[in-house]
This record gives structure tokens, sequence and C-alpha cells, in this order.
């Protein structure tokens, strides 16, 4: 008996999914195999912005002791803990917010429409970039560096801040997803796409520098400090029961309006290019 | 190209480049309150922590005016980079149209940036107006009818540099499938060593004098200096000549690459 698709025992919802995401996987990282300059233009690109991103908080901290109440060995905890969370979301999402805009408009969604899985979940994931990969390794190995140079954290408290980043990357993606879903309605991408751009960057700050209201936005309706500040500072004064309802909450809340709003605007969508 | 012609092109990609008018006020009061604000709440905090009056050579308002000056340049001198108009020419195969035009493809495509800036220059007279009546004028920066029109030679020629810097880059699409990463990668140069992320007077003075060297403080630190009345007429005049050189090198080098990259292009996309 041949190994066909038929002749397999239906899993239910959860197998389904890992098992297409299994075949996600391999597809993508034969396909990277193959444009060789890419993978090493975008293994490069990932590097720079690190450099970057150190670069920044190690000039400024030439004229201030603190940050937001952190000083430089927490300072690049949190800068080491946003890099994995952009090699998480460059890894697994980036790619697929890249063509999401362009299938809605092109018209091109219907292929994915009429699969029998959740079409957001087929175009969030279908596609993982693998040559970032390498810089998930690079990433994961500067939080090491940073988490040895500040020193004094147990493991306990090390998985407590993994996890929390984890839950920061699929916030992020969640917040990533909201900025790109009104296409259906604009046709352009552009002006979403820079303010979405520059409002990541208050993500790259510690959200104790922002003002009350300010920072209550960022905890509450739109949780940009859940990608990297909340985890750090979960990791430097620990973790209460409070905070962690609060963030289970806002996420779930957050992933629930994605959902709702994705359906929205498939019902919006037409099928013609536009 | 004939002058005509030219700015027949310019005016079409201005025109085009309005036709999402939500996108675009979405894109420019959004994109400019965040930026700002991310400014603001940042050097509140670094100003109080350390406790100077001045960081860099600017006082607290002083750094803020050069924030705006900075993200207002910046939109000017960088036009519509992230969109790659050249390397996707290359990609589709749509560089075909342009290889039998009378005129040569980058002047089009130059022509075809300024046009593109149109939403830039109407968000710079907007909120630059904005800025001026609501911030107070700080002590440090010096804005007059003079720097204003020196300032506006510099962002001409930033411009013009951030163009040819790309080129070539861009160019690099008639071997590589994807030039995205490559374009991102000067993007990030560029914001940090041009002065978007951070005035340049911040670093260290080694660091400052190896950097005016190279073509990146000349893309926006050197021309919002300009227009905060901080840089006087021989050191502007220097800088130009900078920037004018760095051109015509980077030019040389695009001239190069897109000559070599010609004759491998199949004419049918990738």
């Amino acid at each position: 008996m041949s190994a066909s698709g038929e002749e397999r025992q239906p899993l239910g919802g959860f197998g389904r999914y890992a098992r297409l995401y299994l075949a996600f996987l391999r597809f993508s990282f034969s396909k990277a195999l193959q444009f060789r300059l890419d993978f090493y233009f975008r293994v490069v690109m990932d590097l720079v912005f690190y450099a970057v991103h150190l670069l920044f908080f190690t000039v400024i901290y030439r004229h201030t002791p603190m940050l937001g109440g952190w000083d430089l060995e927490q300072i690049y905890v949190f800068a080491c803990g946003a890099m994995l969370v952009d090699a998480i979301h460059m890894t697994i999402f980036a790619n697929n917010m890249w063509w999401l805009p362009i299938y809605i408009n092109r018209g091109d969604m219907d292929y994915y429409l009429v699969r029998p899985v959740s079409s957001l979940f087929f175009l969030s994931v279908r596609e993982v970039a693998a040559n970032s990969f390498l810089n998930l390794l690079a990433a994961g190995a500067l939080v090491a560096w940073a988490l040895w140079n500040h020193g004094g954290f147990d493991a306990g408290r090390i998985l407590i801040y993994l996890a929390f980043l984890a839950l920061g990357a699929f916030v992020h993606y969640l917040i990533r997803v909201t900025f790109i879903i009104p296409v259906f309605w604009l046709h352009s991408s552009r002006g979403l796409d820079e303010v979405a751009w520059t409002l990541n960057r208050l993500a790259d700050n510690p959200h104790q520098i922002f003002p009350g209201p300010m920072r209550w936005v960022l905890v509450s309706v739109l949780p940009l400090a859940f990608t990297v500040s909340l985890p750090a500072h979960i990791l430097f004064d620990g973790l209460d029961g409070r905070t962690l309802l609060h963030v289970l909450a806002v996420t779930a809340g957050l992933f629930a309006f994605v959902v709702w709003f994705w359906n929205r605007a498939l019902a919006a969508y037409s099928s013609a290019s536009s | 190209m004939r002058p005509s012609l030219f700015l027949r092109i310019l005016s079409i990609e201005g025109r085009r480049q309005m036709t999402y008018r939500v996108d675009f006020w979405i894109n420019a009061v959004l994109g400019f309150v965040a930026e700002l604000a991310i400014a603001y709440f940042l050097w509140t905090a670094i100003f109080e922590a350390s406790g100077e009056e001045r960081i860099g050579g600017f006082t607290f308002e002083g750094m803020l005016l050069y924030y705006v000056s900075a993200i207002l340049i910046g939109k000017l001198v960088r036009g519509q980079e992230r969109h790659l108009a050249v390397a996707r020419d290359i990609y589709e195969g749509s560089l075909n149209r342009y290889l039998i035009y009378p005129s040569k493809y980058g002047v089009f495509k130059y022509a075809e940036h300024l046009g593109a800036l149109l939403p830039a220059m109407l968000q710079g007279v907007i909120f630059g107006l904005t800025a001026w009546w609501v911030l107070p004028m700080p002590d440090d920066a010096g804005i007059d009818a003079g720097s204003v029109a020196r300032a506006a030679v510099a962002v001409a020629m930033a411009n013009l540099l951030s163009f040819i810097l790309r080129f070539p880059i861009q160019a690099i699409a008639f071997w590589a499938d994807n030039v995205w990463s490559l374009n991102v990668m000067l993007r990030l140069a560029t914001d940090f060593l041009g002065g978007l992320l951070l005035p340049l007077s911040l670093f260290p003075s080694a660091v400052q004098e190896a950097l005016l060297w190279s073509p990146f403080p000349y893309l926006f630190y050197f021309p919002a200096q300009t227009l905060l009345g901080r840089i006087d007429t021989e050191e502007w005049l220097r800088g130009l000549a900078v920037m004018a050189i760095w051109s015509l090198l980077i030019g040389l080098v695009a001239r190069w690459v897109w000559g070599r990259g010609e004759k491998t292009y199949s004419g049918v996309g990738i």
C-alpha cells in the first residue's frame, strides 16, 4: 500500500496543523538552499540589525547611567531579547507578512480560502525563512551572553523570561497582522506599513520611559510592551499573579480581535484584483 | 533627456503617489507623531537620568528640534526607497521597455524618484510649520531664511546621494533573486551612521571624525544641522563638496555594476 494521504489516520485539529507545518518547514528549507546569495544577504542583514541595536544603546549610555531605571547590563539583556523576538518573527512570520498584502491586492487568496485549514494560519506560517534560522541561533547566543554578562538569574527565572519572549513574538505577529488586514479595504499597504515600522520602535525602548496613559496603552491596547520590555521587567523584578493574568487576558483578547477582524475582512474580499 | 520630459515624468509620478489619499494621511500623521513621541520620551528619560542640561551640544528643546528636522529631512532624502523600483524592473523583466526609450534609464528613474517626493514635501511643509508654531525655539538653534535656503540645497544634494547610493545595490538584482535584504542593511546603516537615530555629536569624537570621510553624515545629520543654523558657510561648502565627490564616485561604481549586469540580463524576468 502506498503512503497516500487518504490512507493516513485522520488526526484531530492540532495534529493536522502540526503535520501541515512540518511540510511548510521541509519546503521552506529546500527552497532557501536554492537561493544561496539571498540566504547570505539575509544573514548579514540581521547581523547588521543586531549591531545597530546594541550600538544605539551603547552610545546613549555614554551620556546617561540609567534609562527607564535600567543600567547598561540590564539594557543589554533587553536589547538582546528584542533581537531574539525579531529573529523569531523573521524566521516564522516575516516572509508571509510581506506577501499577504500582495495576495490580497492581486486577488490571489482564493487558493488559500478553499483549503481545509484556517486561512489565517495558512497565510501566516506557510513560508518559513530558513535563512533567518541562523540568525535565530545568533540572537539566542546574544541573549545567553547578555544574561551571563548581567549574572544573578536562576534557571527558573530564565525559563520564565524565555517563555514570555516567545509569547512576545506571538503578540508582535498579532500586531503586525492587525496593520495588514486594513489592506482589504485600503488596497495599499504602504502607509500602514510605514506606521507599523515606526510604532514598532516603541517596543525598542523600555516601556517605563513612557508616561502613565501611554504606558497603559502599551500594556493593554497595543501591547507592544509585551514583546520585549515586559519580559525583561519580569526577569529583573519577578512575576506576580496579577501581571500573569493581565498578560494572558490581553493576549487572548488581541488574538480574538485579530480572528474577528480577519473574518470581517474576508467578508469584504471580492477576489478580483484591485 | 529633455528637461520638459524630465518634468513630465516627475509630475506623473507625483500624482501617482497621491492616489491613495487615506494611506498618505495615515502614514503622514501617525508616522510623524509616533516618531516624535518616541524621541520626546526617550530624551526626557535620558536628560532626567543624566542630570545634564546639554547632551552632545543639545539642550532638551534643541534635541527635540533636531529630531523634528531629521525626521522630515529623512523623508525628503529617502523618498520611496523601500519600494526598490530598479530591482523590481530587473527582477520582473519590465526593464525591457526602458531599454528602448530614447533616454537614459538612470535619469528616468531619478525623475520618478523626485516625483515620488511629493507626499514627503507636503508632510515637510505641514509638520515643519506646525513644529515651528508649537515648539519653543531653543537658544542653541538659529533657524532663519539663510539656514533654510542652505538646508534646501543640502537636502537636494543628499537626496541625489541617497538615490545614487542605492542604485548599485539594486543593480545586484541582475545576479541575485532578492536584494531587499541589502536595501534594509543600507537603511539600517544610514539610519544609525547618518544621524537619524541619534545626533552624531553623541558618538565618540574619533568616530565622528572618521564618519566625516564617509557619505553617511551628509544624508541626514548635515542637512538637519544646516537647517538649525549650526553649520557655518565654510563647513557647508565643504559638506557639499564631499557629497558631490561621493555622488560621483558611487555613480561610477553604479555605472560599472549596471554595465556588467546589463550583459547578463535576459529580459524575461526571474
